[in-house]
């Protein structure tokens, strides 16, 4: 059994903006959401890098208590994005608690913020007897927190997946959840992924001097994928929420198709966990053009995993370019964003889809000069009109694990 | 402590840490108020801090069946009179 998977409701929170119009908004008018990196009274001090991709607006959440004493604020972005795109789809409740609806959603570690409150307890120089975990603090924390409290808020009894595979998390959510409706295990799945502000993971990229330093200034000016003066990730924070479901059901109840998802990628490199890795993620990218039945000539959008570290987009530009050549439009969404860690798999599948409805795509932001290295490719330098067809998304995390989603614009 | 200081401190434990303001002091906190067991276990590290003491787990094991405020009031009253007879 082979389904059609159509997106019928979608949402992002980002450094850009949350939904629809303030992220094209930022797009369009090429708009940074880094930020200095905020003082925790913990880490920020020892840490070089200070920038971050902050989401620095107000979001106003209306959780019913009930609902909000299990989430931490990893949770409350996942809950309004898996909210609004369920809102978007139109699906309506007894189909949400039919179980033929399943969440495949994670984060890169659960709730760092309640961890560090647990540690706190643990070390606390008070000695007070009465100092101790709170009830719910693992439930807030936990690394399927976020899909598991979307369950729980709206009653969804389908299959549960929580993937956490760093950079990779929400990516293989969109590609699980595809291959789930795809064979017929479940008629729809909420997918995506979510990650709070979180200081200790800018540590740990830091410590490997993977961040990027040389802009604390001037924020706006980093990160700078593809650029000869990049120097290394942005980390950041956010959540990206898609509604998958089986073409002809959604057809039947006349649903809003927003694009089909029509292959989908997931391989190792086999050996370093930290190391780009040229085989590997060239062999991701033909496996994810394979599955979806399409030549490289045909893709019109790349949105490159492209953190902006020395060597991570070389060997990125020169895998595209093997197998594409120089046929389609490559940008880098982080530039925008920074790092958004396990959410940035579907908030740049969710950018990818605005881009594709709005008919643009947006360059890689302070892209001022190509590094030679990269030349090989169709790096978009200027805002560009473009009718995008199909677009493939590409993710890459620690530990070699590589992902390539493949959208198609809709059509019957 | 008097019964109505003990009400006062509830009372407002509920308001800031439940977001319940002003319940009934016999009505069914978990029918009215989505009050369940894992409010009840936050309810009772509270209920430590404010004895000065910790409790054992049969003392936490005998709160689960409490529904109401009276209810709590009266367990807290009689905690603090067996740890006063110990004394």
């Amino acid at each position: 059994m082979k389904r059609r998977v159509v997106i019928t409701g979608c949402s992002a929170i980002t450094p850009i903006g949350h939904g629809k119009k303030e992220i094209v908004r930022h797009l369009v008018d090429g708009i940074s959401g880094v930020k200095k990196l905020r003082a925790d009274d913990l880490l920020s001090e020892y840490i070089h890098s200070g920038v971050y991709g902050t989401v620095s607006y107000p979001i106003e959440y209306a959780f019913r208590r009930r609902d909000r004493k299990t989430m931490g604020p990893v949770s409350y972005y996942a809950c309004q994005v898996a909210k609004e795109a369920i809102e978007e789809s139109g699906l309506d409740d007894a189909y949400i608690r039919s179980g033929r609806l399943g969440v495949a959603f994670g984060s890169t570690h659960g709730s760092p913020t309640v961890q560090r409150q647990i540690y706190k307890s643990f070390f606390s120089e008070s000695k007070s007897e009465f100092s101790s975990i709170g009830a719910v603090d693992y439930l807030k924390s936990m690394v399927h927190t976020t899909a598991v409290n979307i369950t729980k808020m709206f009653g969804i009894t389908g299959r549960v997946l929580s993937s956490s595979t760093a950079c990779t998390t929400s990516s293989q959510s969109i590609g699980f959840g595809y291959e789930m409706i795809k064979f017929g295990i479940q008629d729809a799945m909420l997918c995506g992924g979510a990650d709070e502000y979180d200081t200790t993971t800018v540590a740990v990229f830091d410590s490997l001097m993977a961040c990027s330093t040389a802009f604390n200034d001037a924020p706006h000016l980093t990160p700078r994928p593809f650029d000869e003066q990049r120097d290394g990730l942005v980390v950041g924070e956010g959540a990206g929420a898609l509604l998958l479901e089986e073409y002809e059901s959604a057809k039947k109840r006349k649903a809003n198709i927003l694009a089909e998802v029509i292959g989908f990628s997931c391989n190792n490199n086999g050996g370093d966990l930290i190391l780009p890795n040229l085989d590997g993620i060239t062999e991701t990218i033909r496996l994810g053009l394979k599955d979806a039945d399409v030549t490289p000539d045909s893709v019109d959008f790349v949105s490159a995993h492209a953190t902006a570290t020395k060597m991570g987009d070389i060997i990125e530009a020169q895998a595209i370019g093997k197998v594409y050549g120089t046929s389609p439009v490559v940008a880098s969404l982080k530039s925008y964003m920074g790092h958004t860690m396990g959410s940035c798999g579907a908030i740049e599948t969710i950018m990818t889809l605005y881009m594709m409805e709005s008919g643009f795509i947006a360059p890689t932001l302070n892209l001022n000069k190509i590094d030679e290295r990269c030349k090989m490719i169709h790096l978009a330098v200027e805002l560009l009109e473009s009718d995008i067809r199909l677009a493939a998304i590409q993710n890459f995390a620690f530990g070699g694990v590589n992902t390539c989603l493949v959208l198609k614009k809709f059509d019957q | 402590m008097k019964r109505d200081e003990i009400e006062s401190q509830i009372l407002q434990i509920f308001r800031d840490q439940f977001e319940i303001a002003n319940p009934g002091l016999d009505q069914d906190l978990r029918e009215v108020y989505e009050f369940d067991s894992i409010d009840a276990i936050e309810l009772l590290r509270e209920i430590e801090v404010l004895l000065g003491a910790k409790l054992t787990r049969e003392e936490k094991k005998s709160a689960m069946d409490i529904r109401t405020i009276n209810q709590i009031l009266d367990y807290i009253e009689s905690i603090g009179a067996s740890r006063a007879a110990q004394v």
